[in-house]
Formats: C-alpha cells, structure tokens, sequence
C-alpha cells in the first residue's frame, strides 16, 4: 500500500462514525443506482423472454389501446370488447398462419355470492406455452367443467385441486389445479377452457384476442397487412410492439428513479465534501507540519483526494454489495407495485453494470474531494503553525 | 552555514502595519546550539520561520550554505526543507491515527524515500523510545512526544534543527531530557536554533540572542 493511501486511510479512521456515515450515505445512492440499472436489465431480459416463450408473434385484438393488449398478454387485463367469431375464421384461413388461439378474458358477476371472477378462457394445451413461469399444484383442466385458479382466489375461497368452485350462472367447476403465487395480477384469475368461458358468458365463439404462430417470421409484415385488409375493426400487436408498450411504461418509472437516484448521489457527494473539508478544517495545524517537514502542495492535495477515494469506492463496493442482498426485497417491493412484471428474476446483476457503477461514484467522489484538496494544499503553513 | 542578512518582515493585521523584524542581522554554524528568547510577539517565531524557509521576508537575504533563498521558486524551497531542514513544534503534532514508527518516518514520504526499519530503530534509540514505536501517540507521555517529534525532524538528516519552545509544554525533569538531546545532536554537528521562555535553559546553550522590538540583541 501506497504511504498516501496509508496515511489517508488512517487519517478517515481517526472520525470513524463519520466517516462510516458518509461512505454508508455512498453506498445507499450507488447501491440504488446499480438495483435501477440490474431492475432495468432484468426487466428488460425478462420481458423478452417471457414474449418469446409464449411462442406467439402477434395478437389480433380489436382496435384499441396497444398498452391494454400488452397487459393481456402477460398478465389477463380485461378488454371491454369481443371479437368477431369470424376474426377468427379470416385468421386461420390466412395464407402462412401456423397457430392461432383465441383468448377470452372477462369479468364474470356472481350475484349470489356478490363477487366477480375474472375469468381466462384460453385454449388449455397452449397455456403452458403462453405462461411458461408457472408453478402448477394439481394439473391443467383436460375436460371442459375444469378450471385452474390462480393463487389468490384459491386462498380466498380457501379451495384445494378436487374442490367444486361456483361461478355465475349457477355453473359448478372442478378445480384441477391452482397456479403457485405469481404476485402479479395472473394472482387473481380462474383459468378455464376457452369453450366453458364462452358459454359461461354467453359469448359462443367470441374471444378477446387471438393470439398468432406464423410459419416464416420474416413475411410478417405481410401476414398482418393482409389480415388488417381483410378485417376491418381489429388491431394487430407484434411481440416486438408489446414488448415495446411495456418497456416505455416502465421507462418513465425508470427515468424517474435514476433521477432521484441522481439526486441522492448528489447529496452523498455534497457530504464528502462537506466530510473532507471539515477534516481538513480540524487538521490545519497537522497539515502545516506536513508542509514544515517537506510535503508540497500536491502532497497534501494527493492526501486529501486519496481520503475522498478512499470513501468512494468504499462506498461503491459496499452499495454494490447491499444491492445484492437486498435484491430479493426490492423485487418484491417491485413486484407489488408495478402493473406488469414479467416472471423470472426482475433484477440481473452485471459485473460490468457494477464496476460502471463503481467507476461513476469514484469520478463523482474525485469531483467532490476536488474543492476539499484544493482548500487544503493551498493552506498556508505559517498561519496553520501559528493555529 | 544559514546566514540572515538584514532581514525584514512586515505584514498586515486588519488595517494595521505590523513590522515584526525590522533588519536581523544573524548567522549559525554547523554544530552550534542557539537558543533564542524574547517576549512574546517579538517576532521570535517568525525568524524562525523565515530560518526554516517556510515563510519568505520582506526584504534581506537568508543564505543557506551560501545560496540565496530569498527569492527561490516555492518547489525549491519545498526541497530545501526536505533535506537540509527539521522541524520541532511545542504542540509536537504527532499524527494520532499513526503509530510512532510511522510518525517519526513521515518525512520520508515526501521526501520519497523509503523508510528503512533499521533508521527509524536507531532514531528511536538515539531518543530513547525503540520500546514505543509500535504506540499511539496518545500512548506517550508529553516528553516522549517530543522526543518523537525531534527523531521525526531528524529523519531526512537534517543539516539544521528548529524548534519552536520544544519544552512549552514540558514539565522540568522532561525539559532537561530534551535539552540534553538537542545539546548531544549540535555536539554531533547539527546546528540547532531553539526558540524557548526558559532562561534557565536558553543559558546552557552554546549561545543566546534576544529579540526585542524585532530586532537580534546579543
């Protein structure tokens, strides 16, 4: 170890708590800096993975908002409107289309019971396909008076795989299965045949969008031109576009953390400076022995610079660190306040995001120690001497 | 070896003109032990500054070793304290955070060399605290402090020692250990200027001035 990095070292040890303090007021900012870069990342990562996995290209929807039809996607909004049965027939008869699957989410009230069940109607042999990160106790529904709910309801009605489940209309449904928490909205859902939802809502044949498989991606642009000529009224979504509507949703919530994260890096800077120069303050006399027993100017800005590095990237590391651990309550801080998140892990932690972060609160804290060393070297031995 | 020439120092307290050496005329040899007295702002402590090359006057010329320091560059004169200078302080200001060992080798890092174990061991024994070197300063007793202080001024091996009231803030048994050192250390060759109240030791040394009025009285 260098004597500089040695004396400055030991000269932070000297006020222990305060030091501690101001590297702990670093390490709170960078560890929210790197949590927001890796929650980016991991979200972004996430949301990738889970529209590929769904094996679909695009949603047919009718003409709406292209947000409500993401939300659908992932986590079962409810849209106030049906498509036609015949949205249907246009789709499948069109040329290179290899899958589509209607998806029929609604609300439907019991007025016995006074509640209302969100109900998913999906075609049951690709629901693992479009939900690939569930946990299933209990099987799929193969027959159609069987349906699967999701984590909350089957806690709130307090029911088990093999219990009868009422729904309006007087319907009686098994329930096969109950889908392990998600602590997203998918939470909240009765999921059952589409064919059973239909004629539960008394909607035969109708659906809410109609997800799309087709056989060559590259003609894509002219499968939906094609099917947007044919049908008039519908709207379609590419995954790329759905994975768009949500990035952007979450890129103002994002851009609003990173500026408060900004902020906060901004008042752990103005404590180092305001740190290192009362330290320098308290040491001015030292100082003046220093330039007394041949230290020059830039020794001691050398010194005083080093203590701020010293803070810094103390601060960094032990930020990068705590972002780490944490991670597990962030994401379920996240998880409980954000509309849509996708499965997996929210948060993925990159060692060059972390040494980036690392890197930018070491220059922020060189810019802080600046002024501080400045005051310092230009210290005049004689008047420091003289206290 | 440090010759004063009609040196002035004036400067400013708020709108007042302060004169504090008003045209010293003073030299030192090599192995001599001056001890300087006066009353208090008779400017004892800026000769002695201005002796170290820590403070510039306003006017007359301060050779060393026959060089005019008077107008050299700051880096140059940062050099000079480096390797021809030691300083000792009444307050000692040891550094807390460090331990003996490294407080008596802390010139050294500015002077970039390294600090040898076998220098600091002999400084240490020449100051009787080779038992201390591991301690606090705050370990110390007021007397070992300064003579921590001194084995620090003596590290770069100085061609002159100056120390500002060295035994101010020493009891009388402490203050004659302190001045046997620095008496040994001018025996050996060191010039020694000792700024001290303490007439009885200010009339052991080698040789007394008296500043009075900012000026050297024999």
């Amino acid at each position: 170890m260098s004597g500089y990095l040695k004396l400055a070292g030991k000269n932070l040890l000297r006020h222990r708590t305060r030091s501690v303090l101001t590297m702990l007021g670093i390490a709170a900012s960078v560890g929210v800096l790197f949590s927001v870069l890796s929650f980016n990342k991991g979200f972004t990562e996430g949301l990738a993975v889970e529209l590929e996995r769904t094996g679909l290209h695009f949603m047919v929807v009718p003409s709406g908002c292209a947000h409500e039809v993401a939300a659908l996607v992932l986590h079962g909004a409810v849209i106030p409107k049906f498509l036609d049965t015949k949205v249907m027939e246009h789709v499948t008869a069109t040329a290179g289309i290899d899958m589509a699957t209607p998806i029929l989410v609604a609300q439907l009230p019991d007025q016995q019971r006074g509640k209302i069940d969100l109900i998913y109607g999906v075609d049951m042999s690709v629901l693992s396909a479009i939900k690939p990160g569930w946990e299933i106790t209990g099987k799929i529904p193969d027959q159609d008076n069987e349906i699967l709910l999701g984590y909350e309801v089957a806690q709130h009605e307090k029911l088990q795989p093999g219990d009868q489940f009422s729904t309006g209309g007087g319907a009686n449904l098994l329930v096969s299965g109950i889908v392990g928490l998600t602590g997203s909205q998918d939470d909240a859902f009765v999921y059952l045949p589409i064919k059973t939802a239909q004629k539960l809502l008394d909607h035969p044949a109708a659906a809410t969008a109609i997800g799309v498989k087709v056989t060559d991606p590259t003609r894509m642009v002219e499968i939906t031109d094609a099917l947007t000529a044919a049908v008039p009224g519908i709207q379609i979504v590419t995954m790329g576009e759905v994975m768009n509507s949500i990035s952007n949703l979450a890129a103002s919530a994002r851009a609003l953390s990173l500026a408060i994260v900004l902020i906060a890096i901004l008042i752990s800077a103005v404590g180092v400076m305001n740190s290192i120069l009362m330290a320098v303050f308290e040491r001015t006399q030292e100082i003046g022995m220093m330039r007394a027993v041949g230290a020059s100017r830039w020794d001691i800005f050398r010194i005083i610079l080093e203590e701020t590095t010293i803070l810094s990237l103390s601060g960094g590391l032990v930020g990068i660190l705590i972002s780490i651990l944490g991670s597990r309550l962030i994401e379920a801080f996240v998880r409980s306040v954000m509309p849509f998140v996708p499965s997996g892990n929210l948060i993925s932690f990159d060692p060059v995001v972390a040494a980036g972060s690392v890197l930018f609160i070491f220059i922020i804290g060189l810019c802080a120690g600046i002024y501080p060393a400045l005051k310092a070297s230009k210290i005049n031995p004689v008047e420091a001497i003289k206290g | 070896m440090i010759e004063l020439k009609q040196i002035e120092k004036n400067y400013r307290r708020g709108a007042e003109e302060v004169r504090a050496l008003r045209g010293v005329d003073l030299s030192i040899a090599a192995g001599e032990l001056l001890a300087i007295i006066g009353p208090s702002g008779a400017g004892k402590t800026t000769l002695l500054h201005i002796l170290g090359c820590l403070d510039q006057p306003s006017k007359g010329d301060v050779l060393f070793d026959g060089v005019n320091t008077s107008n050299m560059p700051e880096s140059e004169l940062v050099q000079l304290r480096r390797e021809k200078i030691g300083f000792v302080f009444q307050q000692f200001y040891l550094i807390p955070g460090l331990s003996v060992f490294d407080n008596i080798a802390l010139p050294l890092l500015f002077s970039k060399k390294q600090a040898s174990r076998s220098k600091i061991l002999a400084l240490a024994e020449m100051v009787g605290l080779e038992h201390r070197l591991d301690h606090a300063p705050a370990q110390l007793s007021g007397g070992e402090m300064q003579r921590a202080a001194i084995a620090r001024g003596l590290v770069n091996d100085p061609e002159v020692l100056l120390a500002d009231e060295p035994t101010g803030n020493l009891d009388s048994e402490n203050s004659d250990k302190i001045y046997a050192l620095l008496r040994s250390l001018s025996q050996n060759g060191l010039a020694t200027v000792m700024i001290t109240h303490n007439t009885e030791l200010a009339a052991r040394a080698q040789r007394t001035v008296q500043i009075r009025d900012g000026l050297v009285h024999p």
